[in-house]
């Protein structure tokens, strides 16, 4: 575009839950400051050279955007798609309300949905809602100042045998960790009822480095040693959930180890000769 | 007792000064399009399918809410497609906590904005596995059967002879527990034929 003229900006709504417009109030203020790059918003169509659209295209909206794109002057007529919603119908992209005539009812490879039914849009700024750096982003990208980053990926999931030929073609592995697969995974979905998914991770890593530490220092009597270790992790970390966190796992942990030890003996006696049934 | 730093040294890690590069003081106004910043470890960017983990199990696409994950299936050709679109995703993080294998990762992207959707699909292909026996591809992927490999301990495995199983369809799994069953009973001809020989004799009486 260019940078001969300040871009004047019309805001419009099609139907959207208001977080993507407090956010666009949010960029005008004066932290984010969008003012300074010459972005103005004007109270009619016809002085703009930018529509922000915010919302999925409810049915009752699509005339009044229609009637607004048509409304500014021919020259620039920029689009901008402000929010997962205005993007691709975002969550409610199947719903009765929305006004979506695209192939697939918004399942296909783009998930074609909400204003680009009805208006081309020339820059999609996904989010839900988008922070305010997000739609800065997208402006500065309109006026120049900033580069595209995001770039479309396909990769190829090999079997597990195979090694890699072609660059997008990907090795499997799984990681390795001092405790067996089936430990990890039951701490880590019982641990959801404890902590959120952020925290989850780095806990149960560092559980699991303790209890590698354990085994390793003393395979005699590993319960005593990790409650040693988990005490003394207490004592550096100050954070209580993480605390909690810790203690039922060591609990589960152990109420883990014992059960699958009780069920591997009623297998073995169940069945004793282990050459196929 | 770990080395690393604790965990709340972790995630107090980022800071607002060194993040957009001011030395002393700060003006009230972010310098942010004209220079490069990060967001905080905490903030939920979109999501990234790592295709080193991935299995192809499908349990983000039943998680994600607004259907930005969406499996594609290609029977013919032996392939399933996991499809990730971040002009769909509300960035609820649901995929990152059913994901089994932890393949799904949150990250902290925020430049996100583009002029042409293509940038957002982000497509991971699969292999479905083959049965040798009917040669038709099963519904799960190769990769999936060595998850379960590993995670099911080799016990099991003897004593249910999965090994010889775990490779076929849900008919020819099916077909071979009648035949052993048969087998067992001490029966040596095949039910079609039993069932016609008791019918026949209900009728002669």
């Amino acid at each position: 575009m260019g940078r001969l003229k300040s871009v004047w900006v019309y805001h419009v709504d099609a139907g959207s839950c208001n977080g993507c417009d407090i956010e666009v109030l949010d960029v005008l203020s004066p932290y984010y400051d969008l003012e300074r790059l010459g972005v103005k918003i004007v109270p009619n169509p016809r002085h703009a050279d930018v529509l922000f659209i915010t919302g999925p295209l409810t049915r009752q909206t699509r005339i009044m955007i229609r009637k607004a794109y048509e409304a500014m002057p021919p020259k620039p007529r920029i689009v901008v798609a402000i929010g997962t919603c205005a993007s691709s119908g975002g969550i409610f992209y199947n719903s009765y309300a929305l006004y979506n005539t695209s192939p697939q009812r918004g399942r296909d490879r783009l998930r074609s949905g909400g204003p680009e039914m009805v208006v081309p849009i020339d820059m999609y700024i996904p989010g839900c809602p988008p922070s305010p750096e997000e739609i800065l982003y997208g402006v500065a990208q309109l006026l120049g100042i900033k580069e595209k980053k995001m770039k479309g990926e396909y990769w190829i999931a090999l079997p597990p045998a195979e090694e890699p030929g072609r660059e997008n073609e990907i090795k499997f592995r799984i990681p390795d960790r001092p405790i067996p697969l089936r430990y990890w995974l039951t701490l880590r979905e019982e641990l959801r009822r404890v902590v959120g998914y952020y925290d989850r991770d780095a806990v149960l890593n560092d559980f699991i480095e303790l209890v590698g530490k354990a085994y390793e220092e003393a395979p005699d009597n590993p319960e005593e040693k990790l409650h040693d270790l988990i005490t003394g992790y207490f004592l550096k970390e100050k954070d209580s959930r993480v605390k909690v966190a810790m203690r039922f796992l060591e609990n589960e942990f152990w109420r883990l180890v014992r059960e699958y030890r009780e069920w591997g003996e009623a297998l073995r006696e169940k069945y004793p000769v282990t050459a196929g049934v | 007792m770990a080395e690393s730093a604790s965990y709340t040294e972790k995630l107090k890690r980022w800071d607002r000064f060194k993040a957009e590069k001011f030395s002393k003081k700060a003006p009230v106004t972010t310098p942010y399009p004209f220079i490069d910043i990060e967001k905080p470890p905490e903030y939920r960017g979109i999501p990234h399918i790592n295709p080193e983990k991935c299995i192809g199990c499908g349990a983000c696409v039943n998680a994600c809410p607004p259907d930005a994950l969406i499996m594609e299936w290609d029977k013919e050709h032996g392939v399933k497609r996991l499809t990730y679109n971040a002009a769909r995703c509300i960035r609820c993080a649901r995929c990152i906590e059913v994901c089994p294998t932890g393949a799904m990762e949150p990250t902290t992207r925020f430049e996100v904005a583009t002029d042409n959707k293509e940038d957002l699909v982000e497509v991971v292909e699969h292999k479905l596995a083959y049965c040798e026996e009917c040669g038709e591809y099963l519904d799960f992927t190769e990769r999936q059967i060595e998850y379960v490999r590993n995670i099911l301990p080799k016990d099991v495995f003897d004593a249910y002879a999965l090994e010889d199983r775990i490779k076929l369809t849900q008919e020819e799994k099916m077909r071979r527990t009648v035949i052993k069953l048969r087998e067992t009973e001490g029966n040596v001809y095949p039910a079609f034929m039993l069932v016609r020989e008791t019918k026949d004799d209900g009728g002669e009486e």
